[in-house]
């Protein structure tokens, strides 16, 4: 899911876990698809810190 | 067949699931459970079960799986002699397993159903779609469930398992019996033979002409620990997914098709902004979410002041915890851009639904492809729709004209 809302910074590895795509911080322009994933993960497994 | 049923007096000691008018429209009746002082609510009815309302009731009941076990996962109780016979060590792998093989049940299905491998389907359920929409199109009128949502899902999981779709009638038959008329026993007893009998047979001809690319051939080889997983495994897993994969989504299709039917601003959001289709098919699947998963619990234990005894069934009831107003704002209304959304439609943990990437694809998809064609629809009588309910919520009969 957060692949879908926010597919420049999740992606998914063959057992469709999620990965981070970007190293360092979230460029501004991805922050709020960001954030979004953040709140929509169902297992809470994002962890954003500013 | 016909049974005299008992009012339901008072929903908080004796709800009904299977009465009419809750399988129509289950949440005014979980609304109002929510917000009494017992929002855990029981029943005798159908052997007992709990009913538990609250958002973060549900949730907490998914994740603590060693006291909420999987050993029973259906809204109401095995049919007689359900776990005994040739068959009685099939089962439903993972649903149906608990830590610690559900570790390994859970690992070999999951790579089928990452992104990358359900984005295969995207075309050919799209084609699927298109097909299904050309035979309607001139007729100005169809039923939304029964000539489109329902044969949907049944293809594509055929086509991920690898067995013929010229057999889709009796799968659409099977997974009827199994799970929508879930109170006829024989009727689960004649599905659960017919679907465990394919399977064998599909087995054995793998094993005399091994297939390349298929998915079973690859579960029949799969080793774990040095062994190759036992047959009951491969059944099981064949059965689940055939079940699993057909009901539930072809519900959240009809139900979601229910509603565009009724809403022409939405269909007019989405045309102009077609970025929002993720966010508005998670907001739809919360709204609509059509599964309910039982747990049978491992000990006695008082949770949230409820005293449940070992054995006892509780129902995770996802549709009424994503109508929570504790999680959700407006929670009965659909606000396609709804920005938080942690919806557990497709539940929550270790067992949180494993095809939840390849439902959305399909959701998307059935809704992109009919409302490119068909922009302009709307129900033909609300009140001549017909609804399954139990296990699974979502529109039997749905007419809709254009």
């Amino acid at each position: 899911m957060c692949a879908i809302a926010a597919p420049e910074v999740f992606g998914s590895d063959e057992m469709g876990n999620a990965t981070v795509l970007i190293s360092g911080d979230i460029p501004a322009e991805l922050q709020a698809k960001t954030r979004r994933a953040e709140s929509n993960c169902p297992e809470r497994a994002i962890v954003i810190t500013d | 067949m016909t049974e005299v049923r008992k009012p339901v007096e008072d929903l908080l000691t004796d709800y009904d699931i299977f009465e009419p008018e809750f399988v129509k429209d289950p949440y005014p009746s979980f609304s109002e459970i929510r917000e009494s002082q017992c929002p855990i609510a029981r029943t005798e009815r159908y052997d007992g079960s709990w009913l538990p309302t609250r958002y973060e009731d549900v949730v907490a009941i998914a994740q603590e799986y060693e006291t909420f076990t999987s050993r029973g996962i259906l809204v109401v109780p095995p049919f007689p002699g359900q776990g005994e016979g040739a068959y009685g060590g099939v089962t439903a792998p993972p649903i149906t397993s608990d830590p610690p093989d559900h570790h390994w049940h859970r690992r070999l299905i999951l790579p089928v159903f990452s992104p990358q491998s359900v984005a295969k389907f995207e075309q050919g359920t799209r084609d699927l779609c298109n097909k299904l929409i050309d035979e309607v199109i001139d007729k100005g009128t169809a039923d939304a469930a029964a000539d489109y949502a329902q044969h949907i899902p049944v293809r594509v999981i055929a086509t991920l398992l690898g067995v013929p779709l010229e057999m889709e009638s009796d799968f659409t038959a099977w997974v009827r019996a199994a799970l929508e008329n879930i109170l006829d026993a024989e009727g689960r007893k004649w599905a659960r033979k017919n679907i465990i009998e394919f399977f064998l047979a599909q087995v054995a001809d793998r094993k005399l002409n091994p297939r390349e690319d298929d998915f079973i051939t690859e579960l029949m080889n799969t080793e774990v620990e040095g062994k190759v997983v036992p047959i009951e495994y491969v059944l099981g897993v064949c059965n689940l997914m055939l079940v699993a994969g057909v009901d539930t989504t072809w519900s959240a299709i009809g139900s979601c098709m229910w509603h565009m039917a009724q809403h022409p601003e939405h269909r007019k959001q989405l045309r102009d902004n077609p970025d929002l289709w993720p966010t508005a098919i998670e907001e739809l699947l919360r709204m609509y979410a059509p599964v309910t998963m039982a747990r049978i619990v491992d000990h006695d234990i008082e949770f949230q002041g409820c005293p449940m005894k070992a054995g006892d069934r509780v129902l995770m009831a996802f549709p009424a915890a994503n109508r929570d107003p504790r999680q959700f704002e407006n929670p009965d209304e659909v606000i396609l851009d709804r920005e938080h959304n942690r919806h557990v439609a497709f539940g929550s943990g270790i067992h949180r639904c494993a095809g939840s990437n390849l439902a959305r694809l399909e959701v998307r998809v059935a809704l992109q492809t009919w409302l490119e064609r068909i922009p302009e629809f709307e129900l033909v009588d609300k009140t001549d729709v017909t609804w399954a309910g139990g296990q699974v919520h979502g529109p039997r009969k749905c007419l809709v004209s254009f």
